[in-house]
């Protein structure tokens, strides 16, 4: 869907067609004014438009098991918060850095654990596979891990990250570039030793 | 190879990516928007500090709201929850005497708490300390919770197969029952009935437990042989051995031979599991042992037996004294009359 505004610059009038990405921001600009209003449902449509982001976010730094509980914390810090977010148009990086702190601070307060995971697949499952190749991510420096999770995991692409996280389009790209560079090396390792 | 399809999935798709996506697609997770009491207080407290002076009417209002949101909150899929001691967590919140469990959500109990949750109006689950269990779905054709780690009593009084309990290693399906079921830090299981049926199931593999009966489950094998709590110590734990000991291992045909020997006439729950189990070659003696104990009905012959005829199976489990095959497998007969 296109958006056209029709603006007046003294010469004529130009027509200005907006992508559904640059839309989106600006309704996150309007959707985040009206929760901070106190509006629910528009804080529901802000969850569902950053609750992948922000799974994604979690899961590359605590344990599956509390990923869920914490993305729930996550925004409803952000709920209380959100009068503190002076530029409305900066929702998605505000509430990104707000699951990065709330992960630091999961693991300040949580003694480390080996974890298990919950549904202890067999060896040759597909889930046990895929618990796997998260355990190869978890092990990438933190800017890549965070961007393949996000790409690989929550599905979004590299654009709909840049948008989401408020990172540079040019960014995201290196990112998933050499993460997944490290990922298949760190795969292949693995395939040799079996 | 461009990183075009990793950068926006255009271009030429590249497999690895793809296989990746695939796979870890599974750890993608929807959780369930999380319940905004708050948000009214917040923005109320907010605007009355900004607009200097106390507006009254707008406070009533914000009540009033505030009680339609509650009453709604109630109406949302969930279970009620009771603290019988300490104080459980819902989520990351710690719960007062009541709270409210809805779906996605986790409750946890530490060492020194423990609750009690309605499921919906078909039961109720006791969480014994150090539990963890998450909500599944709440829907009125299924209630189904996950328990992670710790101990729960469930008392179901409605119709078979509405209430379910996922473990890290099988389902549990209520009958019509009750039982106790823990789960270990390995995600080993153990359930106990405790009154009617419980039907344990992982990826098809089925045991059927009634009153008075236990099963073990392991995680990468599911549930094990159901018995009697009564049968001896030395059945118990040769049992153990039959169900989730490597079959190579030097003492499995020992195992099994203790099982046969110790076995008595209300073992044969047992044994009529164990003949699916064992392998082809060991059906044989546990055949025999059988028949020792519940002479096989007219239309069971051994070759049937041996090469796992279902209706076979049926017939002489109906001899068992444990009810119509009828009622459990397909849930369409009569309930077995108290204390047969």
């Amino acid at each position: 869907m296109e958006t056209i505004l029709e603006l007046q610059n003294g010469i004529g009038q130009h027509r200005l067609v907006f992508t559904p990405s640059v839309i989106e921001i600006s309704d996150d600009a309007i959707l985040a004014h009206a929760a901070r209003e106190g509006d629910r449902v528009a804080f529901g449509r802000l969850y569902e438009r950053y609750s992948r982001m922000i799974h994604g976010i979690l899961l590359a730094r605590i344990p599956r098991p509390d990923v869920d509980d914490l993305t729930h914390d996550v925004f409803l810090t952000a709920l209380r918060q959100i009068h503190t977010l002076r530029k409305s148009s900066a929702f998605g990086g505000w509430l990104a850095m707000i699951a990065r702190n709330r992960a630091t601070d999961y693991h300040r307060s949580t003694p480390e654990v080996t974890e298990l995971t919950e549904d202890f697949p067999g060896e040759d499952s597909p889930q046990a596979e895929a618990i796997l190749i998260l355990e190869k991510i978890r092990s990438l420096p933190e800017a890549y891990r965070e961007t393949l999770i996000l790409r690989l995991v929550e599905g979004m692409t590299g654009p709909e990250i840049a948008e989401r996280t408020g990172l540079t389009a040019a960014s995201v790209r290196v990112n998933l570039h050499r993460g997944m560079k490290q990922l298949r090396e760190k795969l292949e390792r693995r395939n040799v030793h079996e | 190879m461009s990183d075009d399809y990793l950068w926006d999935r255009k271009g030429e798709p590249d497999p690895e990516v793809q296989r990746l996506e695939r796979l870890l697609s599974q750890l993608r997770s929807d959780p369930p928007m999380p319940e905004m009491q708050t948000i009214g207080s917040v923005s109320y407290r907010t605007r009355f500090w900004s607009l200097w002076r106390p507006l009254v009417a707008i406070a009533a209002m914000v009540v009033l709201v505030a009680g339609v949101w509650e009453v709604f909150q109630r109406f949302k899929p969930g279970w009620d929850v009771a603290s019988l001691q300490g104080s459980p967590r819902i989520g990351s919140s710690r719960m007062g005497e009541e709270g409210r469990l809805t779906v996605g959500q986790w409750l946890e109990t530490d060492a020194t708490s423990r609750a009690i949750l309605s499921i919906g109006k078909i039961g109720q689950v006791e969480i014994e300390p150090n539990t963890r269990v998450r909500l599944m779905k709440a829907r009125a054709t299924e209630h189904r919770i996950a328990l992670a780690r710790g101990t729960m009593h469930a008392t179901i009084w409605a119709p078979p197969r509405l209430f379910f309990v996922d473990t890290p290693s099988a389902t549990a399906v209520d009958l019509g029952c009750a039982y106790t079921l823990t789960v270990d830090d390995t995600g080993s299981g153990l359930l106990h009935v405790t009154h009617g049926w419980v039907a344990f199931d992982f990826h098809g593999h089925e045991s059927f437990a009634p009153e008075g009966a236990l099963c073990a489950t392991r995680p990468g094998v599911g549930p094990g042989t159901p018995y009697f709590e009564d049968s001896s110590a030395s059945f118990q734990r040769a049992l153990t051995q039959v169900d989730f000991e490597p079959r190579a291992a030097a003492n499995y045909k020992m195992a099994l031979d203790t099982v046969l020997s110790e076995a008595r006439v209300r073992d044969a729950l047992t044994l009529w599991h164990l003949i699916a189990r064992v392998d082809a070659r060991e059906r044989g003696p546990v055949y025999e042992r059988m028949a020792e104990l519940v002479p096989s009905p007219p239309g069971v012959t051994r070759d049937g037996i041996l090469r796992l005829d279902q209706d076979m199976l049926d017939l002489w489990w109906d001899r068992l004294g444990l009810g119509d095959t009828l009622w459990w497998r397909f849930w369409k007969g009569k309930w077995p009359e108290q204390g047969k």
